[in-house]
């Protein structure tokens, strides 16, 4: 089924040919092929959001670099997973980088173990779409960094989570950077910063602490989360003014006007990376609606996240 | 045709706005095809006289009647409220409120604010309350304003059966008796999408399952908020293009009377 273009006074336009279109289509030809259900993104061409842009432009592959398969505690898990594709299928998103987290903090080594088993099983559910992302708790030193090197080596993941068990200028998150600086591979690190203590999240970390992070490795890719995911996304931005490793993730639930605009004044859209986690129309939503060139739009939806990606080392 | 319920004029005192003004916020609207747009003024949420927002708006819209349609902001605590809204109904042709019981401190369930449901009711004036302005987490070191709890609203839709209550920028309805199917609560509100999901847990269609698509408004929370997410949610929305129609522009055009 096509997304209809919504019109008001004008004549509705023909429906084009949508990427949800040739997604289908591609997957069923794919399927009958027996191979994995990716589509060329080299051969889509999308009409742009009205007053977006000012033309037809190619469009390349779109990734979501923050999304999250759900824990299997929860009884709705296998539906939830199927939710995720399927809504990533009906907004045009082609690959989602994913982590399954445990339902509490801080998560024991067996807790991410487990986590990674079902992340790299649903990497096995839905090939080509789910890209994995190790998580663990840097608190287990050694049994992380074995972790890591599993899930990095030999399951194909693409990266590593961490969450808010430490705060990512700690000492012991060291030696996990250090790796995926050896490896090649980006760190996505929970982050947010309010003007007041927020208490269930001590050890939360903001754009500062990634800075300095960054600093101590400018080697290390470093990914500072959701940028609209509840804090003041302004200050977020401006602390990461010089901290060129750092990437911004537009992820989160607040679609404030502007935000994408004053990320890629500050930072540069080079350092810009789309992704949802969770809040899917949010995350298409405020890329569209960014008062940015077509060329940039795309660089944000997936050409930065393919550069990430291409300097892996194994 | 598309109708925004949910759009704002002037400047807002924690964050710069972009189109904010008039003529930005058309350009805004024809970029994105949206053909008209209730207003209320941004300003007014924390001008401590909420009049001089109106009077703002009110400025702002003139010779745009066919496009921007002002909603006033009164509070029912303040000094000469009566006359304000005389004064915005009947002067600047607002034919709805937008009403900020936690900044600016009041109760919905209050005597004062309970006059003003009847003042504004007696005069047809639709009555719209954002469950919040912006999100929490980002707020100022100045202070900490709440958002509206539903169940304050579920009380106040049951107070004033006559009135006509337009809920703005909420979440989670479906959690309380306001999303439920045969709540028994008064068919005299409706529910606006911006904040709400239309995949995954897919809010929205349960709410168009559980009350009925008439029941349910398009807005975007412009220009606190980029227009597009609300219409990608159109996009993606399992229901038919009557029910779509319905929540693009005909229910509001119904109660406004457009």
């Amino acid at each position: 089924m096509a997304i209809p273009q919504i019109a008001s006074g004008p004549p509705a336009p023909q429906p084009h040919v949508t990427r949800r279109t040739l997604l289908k289509g591609a997957a069923a030809t794919a399927a009958a092929m027996g191979v994995a259900a990716l589509p060329s993104a080299s051969a889509v061409v999308e009409l742009p959001a009205p007053g977006t842009s000012s033309g037809p432009f190619r469009k390349g592959k779109v990734i979501d670099c923050h999304a999250h398969l759900t824990h299997r505690s929860r009884a709705t898990w296998e539906a939830d997973d199927r939710k995720l594709i399927e809504a990533a299928d009906k907004l045009g998103i082609d690959q989602l980088c994913c982590s399954t987290l445990t339902p509490r903090r801080p998560a024991t080594a067996d807790g991410f173990r487990q986590c990674n088993r079902w992340t790299a099983d649903g990497m096995r559910r839905f090939p080509g779409r789910v890209l994995g992302y190790c998580y663990v708790n840097p608190g287990y030193g050694r049994e992380a960094l074995e972790e890591i090197r599993h899930c990095v080596g030999d399951r194909g993941f693409i990266g590593v989570k961490l969450y808010n068990e430490y705060t990512c200028t700690e000492p012991v998150v060291f030696p996990i950077v250090e790796l995926t600086i050896e490896l090649g591979v980006p760190v996505l690190q929970h982050a947010s910063h309010s003007h007041y203590f927020v208490q269930d999240q001590p050890r939360m970390s903001d754009g500062g602490h990634l800075a300095e992070l960054a600093r101590r490795y400018p080697e290390a890719m470093l990914i500072c989360a959701h940028i609209s995911g509840g804090g003041d996304w302004e200050w977020t931005i401006k602390a990461l003014r010089h901290a060129p490793n750092v990437l911004l993730d537009t992820s989160g639930s607040v679609t404030d006007e502007g935000t994408v605009e004053m990320a890629a004044a500050v930072v540069g859209v080079d350092r810009l990376l789309f992704g949802c986690d969770s809040s899917m129309t949010a995350g298409i939503g405020k890329i569209r609606g960014a008062d940015l060139s077509a060329q940039d739009k795309q660089k944000i939806l997936g050409g930065n996240m393919m550069r990430l990606l291409r300097r892996r080392k194994s | 045709m598309i109708v925004d319920v949910n759009a704002y004029l002037g400047h807002f005192a924690f964050r710069r706005l972009r189109h904010n003004t008039a003529a930005s916020l058309l350009e805004l609207m024809d970029s994105k095809r949206i053909d008209k747009a209730i207003v209320s003024s941004a300003s007014a949420i924390t001008y401590r006289n909420a009049q001089a927002g109106n009077e703002e708006v009110a400025e702002e819209v003139r010779g745009h009647s066919d496009r921007l349609i002002p909603f006033a902001v009164i509070n029912p605590f303040y000094a000469g409220w009566k006359d304000d809204l005389k004064i915005c109904h009947e002067e600047f042709g607002m034919a709805g409120l937008r009403l900020y019981p936690k900044w600016h401190n009041y109760q919905l369930s209050s005597p004062c604010c309970r006059e003003l449901m009847n003042a504004a009711t007696e005069r047809g004036m639709v009555i719209s309350i954002p469950i919040r302005a912006e999100d929490n987490r980002q707020r100022s070191w100045l202070l900490n304003v709440p958002d509206v709890p539903l169940e304050e609203i579920v009380e106040l839709v049951k107070a004033h059966p006559k009135a006509r209550f337009i809920l703005l920028n909420g979440i989670g309805y479906t959690g309380c008796p306001l999303g439920r199917k045969d709540n028994g609560l008064p068919s005299n509100y409706t529910i606006e999408l911006s904040r709400l999901s239309a995949v995954l847990a897919n809010e929205l269609g349960q709410l168009i399952t559980n009350l009925g698509a008439e029941r349910v408004m398009f807005g975007t929370g412009m220009p606190f908020k980029y227009p597009d997410p609300a219409l990608a949610k159109l996009e993606v929305l399992d229901a038919s293009e009557s029910d779509k129609e319905k929540i693009r522009s005909r229910n509001a055009m119904t109660w406004l009377s457009l």
